[in-house]
């Protein structure tokens, strides 16, 4: 695996020093203070958020582009949720992120639902994460993730939320959602899985039988090339996706196995954004013409793995005793410029040293794969 | 000796019987006094060390990714959010072993791998603390050394 991981950088290496192919706008780190309405109207969430300190600093990824009409929408993802009265705490997080999208102003035009609604991809898993969103009025946009499909192959998912991948057009923008997570290699059938078996290997980030599961798989690549045919070259383009559309950390599916096609097809397009889940961290990068922003989990933040993109201003370390730290939602606006904001409930979201970064001490940390899931069954 | 390693024989299971069941014949050959290096290590001795180790860190990784059947054969309740060790601490990334001891921040004190260990099955796990020096401790111990094997000894490091 490490001879694997290392061909995979040099791949990644030869896109990052191409020159010619960036993004084609200058791209400026900013910060400002982003007020809910809850807050300014001093309600009992906003009242006590104010006293505590936790006004959400944001991030702002300011985007020149071509003029056009801007707006803003919301973006969750990972909420992971268990079955009733397992986890109240994923709960609890998941209900803030949904009331504070609800209490935006002025209004989103639209939430991005990015996969992971669910952590077995029980039909009880699933059921309450559709409760809870109906706390969310406005428009509702969704793309899976591979907690949410694996016990039934996506049936559930589909019925509720609806297939994908999807494209619309809003705004001056085209608007794409993936599904990154539903063309993994059959590792279930010759083993004579169970549904259970099948979705508890796909449960574990580190699994090693699942394998490369992440990628858009030869019929959706085509789907992508023939829906951008007709889009002209110097219009945004923004991609939702599960996964991250570069190779980040393939042994955790920090990326689609196929990339490099999906780099061919985005790569003559000038201003593409990519916005991901599936990571659970603050992730920058920008690949060819693509920029990729990387979102927060609303259940838990993951470790940063090896080889975390030069862009990055990587995430502060988080109180693993508080489970509302180190997690949230994304503000994001469209349009003339893209902007991220992350909506992390504590007051420094960014470390400006290393030893305030959760990757500080990657430069010690050597990881190895895992062994007692090969030995089958358990 | 002998009895502790035949004590892991009714964790085991298939294959990984058989393979340590002669790793127990071999180590247990020496002597049941503590006894060592009495003989000259063979490739087969190590062999029979080396098993002994992985089969604590086989143990170690399925308690770490929150297998329920190894749970309860060892006794433990490592959490009771539905959430397992592994699930913030991939392939045991960030639960660096090799900077303890250190002062930890959490528990205000000097601490080892172990007492951090249980501030997560207690704190963000909500399952039942352990006893540091238990098998399962031991076993999660080995896990986390073991995925992070070449990682740069740094004590004290925060």
């Amino acid at each position: 695996m490490p001879n694997e991981i290392d061909k995979g950088r040099r791949d990644l290496d030869k896109v990052l020093r191409n020159p010619v192919k960036r993004p084609d706008s200058s791209v400026s780190l900013t910060r400002r203070t982003f007020l809910q309405r809850s807050l300014v109207t001093g309600t009992a969430l906003g009242a006590g958020a104010a006293s505590l300190g936790l006004l959400p600093l944001v991030n702002t990824i300011d985007v020149a582009q071509a003029a056009g009409e801007s707006f803003r929408f919301a973006w969750v993802s990972d909420t992971h949720l268990y079955g009733p009265g397992v986890n109240e705490r994923f709960v609890d997080k998941t209900v803030k992120a949904f009331k504070e999208i609800q209490g935006m102003s002025p209004s989103a035009d639209f939430m991005i639902f990015g996969g992971d609604l669910a952590q077995k991809g029980r039909q009880d898993e699933l059921q309450l994460g559709s409760d809870l969103l109906k706390e969310v009025k406005i428009k509702k946009l969704f793309i899976p993730g591979e907690h949410d499909w694996y016990l039934d192959m996506g049936a559930e998912w589909e019925k509720r939320f609806g297939g994908s991948p999807w494209s619309m057009d809003h705004k001056g923008v085209r608007i794409i959602g993936l599904n990154t997570i539903g063309h993994a290699p059959d590792y279930w059938t010759a083993k004579k899985m169970s549904p259970e078996e099948r979705m508890g290997h796909m449960e574990a980030l580190d699994g090693t039988v699942a394998g490369a599961w992440a990628g858009l798989g030869r019929p959706q690549l085509k789907w992508l090339s023939d829906n951008l045919a007709g889009w002209p070259k110097d219009k945004p383009i923004i991609v939702f996706s599960h996964n991250p559309l570069y190779n980040y950390y393939a042994p955790w599916n920090f990326w689609v196995r196929d990339w490099q096609e999906v780099q061919e097809i985005l790569g003559p397009y000038s201003n593409v954004t990519n916005v991901h889940g599936h990571t659970h961290q603050v992730l920058y990068n920008e690949i060819g013409t693509m920029r990729s922003i990387g979102m927060l989990a609303t259940s838990w933040p993951w470790p940063y793995a090896p080889g975390v993109p030069n862009l990055t201003t990587p995430m502060v370390r988080v109180d693993p005793g508080d489970h509302f730290d180190g997690v949230g939602w994304g503000s994001l606006t469209g349009g003339d410029r893209v902007e991220n904001e992350y909506m992390m409930w504590r007051k420094d979201i960014f470390a400006t040293a290393q030893a305030d970064s959760g990757a500080g001490d990657e430069g010690n940390q050597v990881l190895n794969e895992r062994i007692a899931d090969k030995q089958w069954p358990y | 000796m002998k009895i502790k390693l035949s004590n892991r024989i009714g964790l085991l299971s298939g294959s990984f019987l058989i393979v340590a069941g002669v790793a127990v014949g071999l180590v247990a050959s020496f002597s049941d006094t503590a006894q060592a290096h009495k003989v000259k290590h063979s490739p087969a001795t190590l062999n029979a060390f080396d098993q002994v180790f992985m089969e604590q860190v086989r143990l170690g990784d399925l308690l770490f990714h929150g297998d329920p059947a190894t749970q309860k054969k060892m006794g433990v309740t490592l959490s009771k959010t539905g959430m397992a060790c592994a699930m913030c601490h991939p392939r045991a990334a960030d639960t660096h072993p090799y900077e303890y001891p250190k002062f930890q921040e959490q528990i205000n004190k000097f601490s080892t791998l172990r007492d951090i260990t249980n501030w997560c099955i207690e704190k963000p796990n909500q399952g039942e603390k352990i006893s540091v020096d238990s098998d399962a401790m031991k076993a999660l111990e080995a896990y986390m050394y073991w995925s992070t094997r070449g990682s740069k000894l740094d004590p004290g490091r925060h």
